[in-house]
């Protein structure tokens, strides 16, 4: 047993409001620069919908996580000799319309333009470039036009197309992404030059700036497309899960100003021994081995394996207050996104129940019923859901939602003061004095309740290091990066 | 005059810049170590530039060395005419190559979003490996056999510069055509530590022999880079 510590990050999708708050908090504080301006570490995505970028679920079109060939794992797009020979140019490397031009507006016009019998207008132009374009796609795009054929068709996870042509059955949930610091992640293999590392105390996953020499294969590679670009600096960059500030204990900014509150930070403690052999099985039954490998913070023999490895009693201390763990472990509510890419990505989604009111062919029944729907009436189809977050498996799909669905009639009985059911609160797996736990963390709970996390052990700094970056501002900005003459 | 200038002065003066700006490029400050690649903007031209340019160049260098480093085992080759002559072919053909592969690129900076994040620098480079393409290709058309008298001329005044005894009396008759090959082959060793030539610097081999996961541990002060070294999946 190898134990290891991981920032975990989960989503409840029940609560997402697709406010965008998150994507403009990491676009304030990361990526508002030159070859930035295009990226966004946070995003969140209309489902179904072609995503950001488009098609990033479709590795037919770019090739990015692991297969499994015969008992072996493989990186989709490149082997190592294909590594060196598509090193001049990257056949599957998403291009920057598949993202979108980063535009402004020429505002200067509507100071600088002569007295004339029309209004001066704004001309949208390139952040590039410069020259005056036409916006034809941006981010969010298709923001809440999930039920749209046009957009909505274009998800390479929806198989029945008539779903989305079909009024009475059209559906739509928000998804917000960032970079999942997978256990096995495919941008770390994928690097030549070895530049992008996983941090052994935190599993954050991050590109050395020093050592990238840009090369591309991590953003092929990946297959969740959260591995950027820049084309100014000419090196790659990714989301950082805000090390900086979770060093010192405080939330992510995505999760710090989330305002539907449907984030939580724990930490997780896992079987490094084991991941490979949780990554060969059938793409149905990866999101139950790779609950497997998540250990229990309260067993004895872990905690002593973990102490021998060198995780300190804070972190320990942490993870028994990890609200990570209880919704992805404890209650088997929360699941991995795209689970089937076989990187093991490391935040979770609680699927989204909602719209309990207005249910799958029969909209306004329930109100009349005055109850929550069964799990078969929800309007999100669990094929849909179990193609997004479990590869295929409409069991642990299935179950995750009964569990939501019972929770909330036994809370709502309770509410208005009926006898509550604690029958299908037990067919559910869950008891009255977990529903309360459960419920409190899904609803009500504080900062510190969400956000459990350790700082960093000072001891563990590179002082000589850190010395080094005093002053500087990372990420090129103080040098003009196009160096040279 | 001209021929001091180019087989003396110029060389050392390039060889000094490469070896003592290269590292100090390095060791001061590599966040713009970079090959500053444009395919994210552009990639239907660079297709059609880049890899005809990078396979050409990659091997027609790679011959220039050979013959710098194994001059006599390269003589008795070239020895038997019929090699000559398909070995001259495949250079002549590699050098068309990556002229074509140059002439695309350079195209490819005039127009659109790739003009507009071109720098000075960028044009140096490339009209410096244009310049090579193309006395290179004109040297293998007009001055046939140059893999033989290059073992004759250009090898034997670089061992002489390597030996710090410069004798151009080996090249100062050659014609002006190979006197501008040489002097943009220095021309861009010069500009090397300057300009995103670097990125030939740091050819990645290493990934070849490691395990695919890279973990750093701050922790482990006794190994702080640590590849993969529980898990070699």
């Amino acid at each position: 047993m190898d134990v290891r510590a991981q920032l975990v990050m989960v989503f409840n999708l029940d609560k997402c409001l697709g406010c965008h708050t998150c994507s403009i908090a990491c676009k304030n504080i990361w990526t508002d620069r030159k070859g930035a301006e295009y990226m966004w570490w946070n995003n969140v995505e209309t489902k179904p919908g072609a995503g950001y970028p488009k098609f990033w679920e479709d590795q037919k079109r770019y090739k990015g996580g692991w297969v499994l060939k015969g008992n072996k794992l493989k990186l989709r797009a490149f082997s190592k000799l294909s590594t060196l020979l598509n090193i001049f140019y990257q056949p599957h490397m998403p291009k920057l319309e598949d993202y979108y031009h980063p535009w402004t507006y020429d505002y200067a016009k509507l100071y600088e333009s002569p007295e004339e019998s029309d209004q001066p207008v704004a001309e949208p132009i390139s952040l590039i470039s410069g020259e005056k374009i036409d916006i034809e796609f941006g981010p969010n795009w298709d923001d809440d036009l999930g039920g749209s054929p046009l957009y909505a068709e274009e998800d390479v996870n929806l198989d029945e197309r008539r779903i989305v042509t079909n009024f009475g059955s059209i559906f739509m949930f928000y998804l917000p992404r960032i970079c999942n610091h997978c256990l096995n992640p495919a941008c770390v293999a994928a690097c030549p030059q070895r530049a992008i590392y996983k941090r052994g105390e935190d599993g954050i996953v991050l590109v050395d700036q020093n050592t990238c020499r840009g090369w591309r294969f991590c953003v092929t590679a990946c297959p969740y497309k959260k591995v950027y670009y820049n084309w100014n600096t000419g090196k790659s960059e990714k989301c950082i899960f805000c090390y900086p500030r979770t060093e010192t204990a405080q939330a992510n900014a995505c999760a710090h100003s989330c305002v539907g509150r449907i984030r939580y930070v724990g930490v997780v403690l896992y079987d490094a021994d084991r991941i490979e052999d949780a990554l060969k099985v059938k793409d149905e039954e990866l999101v139950e081995a790779q609950r497997k490998i998540i250990l229990d913070p309260r067993d004895e023999m872990v905690r002593r394996a973990a102490k021998e490895n060198g995780i300190p009693d804070s972190w320990l201390e942490a993870a028994l207050k990890s609200p990570a763990y209880a919704l992805i472990k404890e209650y088997e509510l929360a699941l991995p996104l795209h689970p089937e890419f076989r990187t093991m990505p490391m935040t979770f989604y609680i699927p989204p129940l909602s719209p309990v009111l207005a249910v799958h062919r029969a909209i306004h029944d329930v109100e009349e019923h005055e109850e929550v729907p069964d799990k078969d009436l929800l309007r999100v189809p669990v094929r849909y859901l179990s193609k997004l977050f479990s590869g295929g498996n409409e069991r642990v799909v299935t179950e995750a939602l009964e569990r939501l669905v019972a929770l909330r009639k036994y809370m709502r009985a309770r509410n208005v003061g009926e006898n509550p059911d604690e029958d299908s609160l037990r067919k559910a797996g869950l008891d009255a004095e977990s529903a309360e736990r459960l419920y409190r963390l899904l609803t009500i709970a504080s900062y510190n309740e969400r956000y459990a996390i350790p700082t960093l052990h000072r001891e563990y700094l590179d002082v000589a290091s850190s010395e080094e970056r005093k002053g500087g501002k990372g990420f090129g900005i103080s040098i003009g990066p196009r160096g040279g003459l | 005059m001209l021929d001091t200038l180019i087989f003396v002065v110029l060389p050392y003066a390039a060889i000094a810049l490469a070896l003592f700006v290269t590292p100090y490029r390095y060791f001061k400050n590599r966040l713009d170590w970079s090959a500053f690649s444009t395919q994210f903007l552009e990639r239907r031209k660079l297709y059609w530039g880049s890899i005809p340019w990078h396979y050409g160049i990659v091997i027609v260098l790679a011959g220039h060395l050979i013959g710098f480093l194994f001059p006599s085992a390269v003589q008795s080759v070239l020895s038997n005419f019929s090699l000559l002559i398909a070995l001259e072919s495949i250079a002549l053909s590699l050098g068309l190559l990556a002229l074509v592969g140059s002439v695309i690129l350079l195209i490819r900076r005039t127009s659109g979003i790739v003009r507009a994040v071109t720098s000075y620098s960028d044009w140096i480079v490339l009209l410096l490996v244009l310049n090579q393409a193309i006395t290179g290709v004109y040297m293998g058309v007009f001055a046939r056999w140059g893999m033989e008298w290059y073992l004759h001329t250009a090898v034997p005044w670089l061992y002489s510069l390597l030996t710090l005894n410069p004798q151009i009396g080996y090249v100062s008759e050659l014609p002006l055509v190979f006197k501008l090959h040489v002097a943009g082959a220095f021309l861009i060793l010069a500009v090397l530590p300057f300009t995103k030539f670097v990125h030939f610097l740091f050819l990645p081999l290493d990934f070849l022999k490691d395990p695919p996961l890279l973990y750093r541990w701050a922790s482990r002060r006794e190994k702080k880079v640590v590849i993969g070294e529980t898990k070699k999946i």
